[in-house]
């Protein structure tokens, strides 16, 4: 068990890929933003890459625990120290009981992950350990960590000296501009020939009213193509405005003249159009980008963008591990 | 405004498609997204998670590792071909009676709220949504949006939301969505966008048209009442609702037995709803009438 000192802000438990099978129900899977770093997390401590584990974000938790544990504490740096004494990011790290680890604020990337031997054994709700905090489900009590909550976990098996060979790990920095993978679609061709350019073209601002529902963005107007505008009057008024249809996670959800990027909890269905998709192997860039951060959009194709999610996929397993 | 001859098939990223089978709001298209669903449901088909059908599309979602974008295109189209006639339709369909209050204080105190921080322009909803669709006013916007039984077509944007379509052509009403969209909407608001009605499970941000309220809960984590023992949803597809309004008082008795845990929801569940006679009934009917 571990003991919530403090809980940091917005700390929940999560796990991947966590709550799926309930889009039709309006339920979202949930899940770590950045899965490269929560994946690898999991294999140092010797659990399947998509065990609970915690997801920090901005400032990390103090955690007291009352057991022996492995543990492992990856993507942003919030300089985790057990017992005033520095952790090393990337590696599996033994912690005997009444030991205390902190977390400060983040000074590179904005989430941090730690995973635990055994993983976070709490109680699943629909298939998933995942917090939909706004929901008021899953993780401990429906709700992001507060102080005094009591964290089970599971029996693991982990070893302590085990690192992630530094190629593999995401390339997380601090130059607050980062290229982002899209693929067009499935409404891109609501949006004109000069639209589409100045998507792909602009920069684009993260901004403050962002969580883990939607990634709002700040930047040039949309420009619409004929169809947006020539249509029946149950689409809407607006341009970007249709028939209410399933989102793809991942969404560039354009919300008037806003668009937001539908992630881990985000809606499941809505009137808006999407006229471009994140794919999977870009999220980690979203969960390590903080507001104010420019992102500029780069065009994949549906291929690949699946052979970047199976290159990930590969990186996270023993084989990244010296 | 069509029926598409052949359904679309647009990527959303590595892992999902949306099929759109036309671009129209009718019960036809959502009776096609219900039966696609149904049939990949039965033929289990590989690499297929989960699918998401709307009013007149669905949304899959697949595993690219075991099945392409290609193949399952293909796979669509033949379980697509081989969907029988809607008229063959005949499912059980719920009837749910829900006390509302229209026109009511708490989504004003919403709108004003909007209109005071966001969108000073902003035409209290009512107005502006019996106004666009040529109705003498709020008073009769009233009688237009509860004189129907609504279908839920799907459910989505939040765990347990319906997204329905009003029954009786004579109620239909349109009403754009809010731009930009609504920071918060109080749980258990009644509101419109394009032609679709919502209610609005808990309180969340939005962007339709919002104009009534109902006291009773449509999701319960706690499963307290035992029409959640199967889901903490109330809905399912093909359910229907009928909206009766009630005053303010009314709205807080049943506001105090559902905290109470005495409330008795009202269901009616000894119908069928046939296809083919909805569509008899619908082709005898004045459209051009309001009530």
């Amino acid at each position: 068990m571990i003991e919530v000192i403090k809980p940091g802000l917005e700390t929940s438990v999560q796990d991947w890929p966590g709550r799926i099978g309930f889009w039709n129900q309006g339920f979202p899977p949930s899940g770590p933003m950045d899965s490269w770093s929560f994946r690898l997390a999991n294999v140092l401590v010797g659990n399947a890459p998509g065990a609970a584990g915690l997801e920090c974000q901005y400032l990390g938790p103090t955690l007291r625990f009352d057991a022996d544990a492995v543990i492992a504490v990856t993507g942003a740096d919030m300089a985790p120290k057990l017992d005033g004494v520095a952790v090393p990011l990337w590696e599996s790290v033994a912690v005997r009981a009444g030991q205390t680890l902190a977390l400060g604020p983040a000074k590179l990337g904005t989430r941090a992950y730690i995973a635990f031997s055994g993983g976070i054994a709490s109680e699943p709700w629909l298939g998933s350990r995942s917090t939909f905090h706004q929901a008021g489900v899953g993780g401990i009590g429906g709700s992001a960590l507060k102080a005094g909550h009591q964290i089970p976990l599971g029996a693991g098996t982990g070893v302590a000296g085990r690192r992630v060979k530094p190629e593999a790990r995401p390339p997380i920095h601090g130059d607050k501009r980062w290229d982002v993978e899209v693929c067009a679609g499935p409404n891109d061709d609501w949006i004109d020939a000069a639209g589409q350019e100045r998507f792909l073209s602009a920069d684009w601002k993260l901004s403050g009213k962002s969580n883990r529902t939607g990634f709002r963005l700040e930047g040039p107007e949309w420009t619409f193509a004929e169809k947006a505008y020539n249509k029946g009057p149950e689409h809407g008024s607006l341009p970007s405005n249709i028939i209410d249809h399933g989102y793809p996670l991942g969404a560039i959800n354009l919300a008037g003249q806003t668009p937001i990027i539908l992630v881990s909890d985000g809606p499941s269905m809505g009137g808006f159009i999407n006229p471009y998709t994140v794919p999977q192997a870009a999220f980690w860039k979203l969960g390590q980008s903080r507001p104010g951060d420019i992102y500029h959009f780069r065009l994949v194709s549906v291929e690949r963008a699946q052979a970047m999610a199976r290159e990930m996929k590969a990186l996270c397993t023993e084989a990244s591990i010296i | 405004m069509t029926i598409y001859a052949q359904p679309r098939f647009l990527p959303g990223g590595d892992r999902y498609m949306l099929i759109e089978f036309g671009n129209e709001m009718n019960l036809e298209l959502n009776f096609m997204a219900q039966g696609l669903a149904g049939a990949i449901r039965e033929n289990k088909v590989g690499g297929v998670i989960e699918t998401a059908p709307c009013f007149a599309s669905m949304l899959v979602h697949y595993e690219p590792d075991d099945i392409s974008f290609a193949d399952l295109q293909t796979e669509m189209q033949r379980l697509i071909g081989s969907l029988g006639p809607s008229d063959d339709i005949e499912l059980p369909s719920r009837l749910f009676y829900f006390p509302t209050v229209y026109c009511d204080p708490w989504t004003k105190a919403a709108i004003d709220d909007y209109t005071a921080k966001i969108n000073p322009e902003k035409e209290y909803d009512p107005d502006f949504v019996a106004r666009l669709n040529g109705l003498s006013g709020a008073e009769q916007l009233v009688r237009v949006h509860s004189g129907t039984e609504y279908w839920v077509a799907s459910l989505g944007f939040w765990p347990g939301l319906p997204f329905m379509m009003a029954l009786d052509p004579r109620c239909v009403i349109t009403a754009p969505k809010y731009n930009p969209p609504r920071t918060w909407t109080p749980q258990g608001t009644v509101g419109m966008g394009g032609a679709s009605t919502a209610i609005y499970p808990v309180a969340t941000p939005g962007g339709y048209q919002i104009f009534a309220r109902i006291p009773v809960p449509i999701w319960d984590p706690k499963q307290r009442f035992d029409v959640f023992a199967d889901s903490i949803c109330l809905f399912r597809p093909g359910d229907r609702v009928k909206f009766v309004p009630v005053s303010v008082a009314e709205f807080e008795e049943i506001e105090r037995q559902v905290a109470d845990g005495s409330y008795t929801y009202n269901v009616v569940e000894y119908q069928k709803f046939s296809v083919a006679q909805y569509k008899h009934w619908v082709s005898r009917l004045d459209r051009t009438k309001r009530f």
